[in-house]
């Protein structure tokens, strides 16, 4: 290690974006087939 | 075995709703926190501010892991279907967290060793746990008959999971003896605040996902245990 | 215990039968060191040091073949169920196989230790102890190994489960088993090749024991 780190806020953004994105991604994937699968159930 | 169905609770829906509400409150006052309101570290400057998502990632990737570890037991001691919903459900949201782990922990790793990757023996123990755990999700995908597929992976989990000290012991030990300089792993003055707040979202998110999973799998089971409709006067009650 | 003397001898009577496929696993083996060489080009030094890797990478891979064939005629003769109604102890059996596979894996890993030396040319010294870690790790590979081609044998898609569920319970096995082949070979100044050994041990003490209990569930049914 050689000293202080300056910037770097580039890594910081894709690291928070890109956790963000694949976890909405993924709970509105479970919300969606939350929701088929409860209009499913009133149908029966 | 249980030859009850496994229900479908909505309360338990509507419950893991609010826990998601709860974690992205949480979330976003400590990312928020975080990333404008911490000072920069003396160290590293603002790169470090990755750990404020990394390090909730990482402890709750873990807990997602033993969460499905104690499944795997509690499936194979009780013999009950919910506790199999539970193992899906908790393997698919430890597989999704590790592989953000991975991810983050490689961005964290370009601008402070110049390197995509470095054998940390954390990080590497992550990437051999994803593969093994992903193998898991690719079993109960092979497997059509739900209780082999419950029970094997089961069996499966618990190796995977009982392998975990070891795996962290051997890379940590082989990592030792090749490393060139020695970075410091940790970064001094860390503002605790934000980083509780994101660890306690983060598990709020990780309670919401594997509950609706979970509730998704019971609906899938109780689909494929049902007996079917023609013979429902002759069904002995149950499968098995 | 009778039960597994029995298991054992069952085992090694097929697979001294079957012995001709042991040996397509020896040249899939040598193969894959041969392969492996072209990786690195004609480079001497740099095949002298990755000579413990490959072997253990190629017998890593030869494994699967091994494991996999160890359940074929249950699997198509439905024997195990057989075994199971006439009172047989789901972990006898496997520790019967497990034993089996060990030294098919032994006999496979020591065959290829003479072509390791011929292609890589790590020098001759160390190599009874190489055996010894040899030893170790085929067993580490056999216990989890059985279990999983226990598994895996019953499932469609059933080549590419086995090595995804074996190979990262292995990561442990495979550093420590290149890492103390390397220091046999390449010579060990500071005497780590026997830390790297026990390493071994722990993790055939996990491995055989836990396997063992879990086994049953495989087969059940």
């Amino acid at each position: 290690m050689s000293g202080v780190i300056s910037g770097g806020w580039e890594f910081v953004w894709a690291a928070y974006a890109i956790s963000f994105t694949v976890l909405a991604a993924y709970g509105i994937r479970l919300a969606i087939a939350v929701r088929r699968a409860e209009k499913e159930g009133d149908e029966r | 075995m249980d030859t009850h169905l496994p229900a479908y609770s909505p309360k338990a829906v509507k419950r893991a709703w609010l826990a998601l509400a709860g974690a992205l409150g949480l979330l976003a006052i400590g990312t928020t926190n975080g990333l404008f309101v911490a000072p920069p570290e003396h160290y590293m400057g603002d790169v470090y501010r990755i750990l404020y998502i990394h390090v909730p990632t990482a402890w709750n990737a873990m807990l997602a892991l033993t969460f499905a570890f104690f499944s795997a037991l509690a499936f194979l001691w009780k013999n009950d279907w919910a506790w199999d919903a539970r193992l899906e459900a908790f393997v698919e949201t430890g597989v999704l967290l590790s592989l953000l782990l991975c991810v983050q922990g490689s961005i964290w790793a370009k601008p402070t060793w110049g390197v995509w990757w470095d054998w940390d023996p954390r990080l590497t123990t992550t990437a051999v746990m994803l593969v093994a755990f992903v193998g898991i999700l690719a079993l109960r995908h092979f497997v059509d008959d739900p209780r082999r597929r419950a029970v094997w992976s089961a069996v499966a989990t618990i190796v995977a999971y009982a392998s975990v000290p070891i795996v962290y012991f051997s890379v940590q030990w082989w990592n030792s003896l090749h490393q060139l300089q020695s970075s410091p792993k940790t970064v001094d003055a860390v503002m605790v605040t934000p980083l509780r707040i994101n660890a306690f979202g983060m598990l709020l998110l990780l309670l919401a996902f594997s509950s609706l999973r979970s509730q998704l799998a019971r609906r899938r089971l109780a689909r494929e245990l049902a007996p079917p409709p023609a013979a429902a006067s002759l069904a002995l009650g149950g499968e098995g | 215990m009778n039960q597994v003397i029995a298991a054992l001898r069952k085992e090694l009577l097929l697979g001294w039968r079957g012995r001709a496929q042991a040996m397509a696993v020896i040249v899939f083996g040598s193969t894959l060191l041969l392969l492996l060489s072209f990786a690195v080009g004609p480079n001497a030094t740099a095949l002298r040091q990755l000579s413990g890797g490959f072997l253990w990478v190629s017998l890593l891979f030869a494994s699967t073949l091994s494991l996999a064939e160890s359940f074929r005629q249950e699997r198509e003769q439905r024997a195990l169920e057989g075994l199971l109604l006439l009172g047989a102890h789901p972990a006898a059996l496997f520790y019967g196989k497990a034993l089996a596979n060990w030294l098919q894996l032994f006999v496979v890993g020591a065959a290829l230790v003479p072509v390791m030396i011929v292609l890589y040319d790590p020098g001759l010294s160390g190599i009874g102890r190489l055996l010894g870690v040899l030893a170790l790790g085929t067993a580490a590979l056999s216990a989890p190994g059985t279990l999983h081609a226990g598994l895996a044998a019953q499932v469609r898609a059933q080549q590419v489960l086995l090595p995804l569920l074996l190979f990262p319970l292995m990561v442990p096995v495979l550093i420590a088993s290149v890492r103390a082949s390397s220091l046999l070979l390449l010579g060990d100044p500071m005497g780590q090749a026997a830390s790297w050994a026990l390493l071994l041990v722990a993790c055939n003490g996990i491995f055989w024991p836990l396997c063992g209990l879990l086994f049953g569930y495989v087969i059940e049914e």
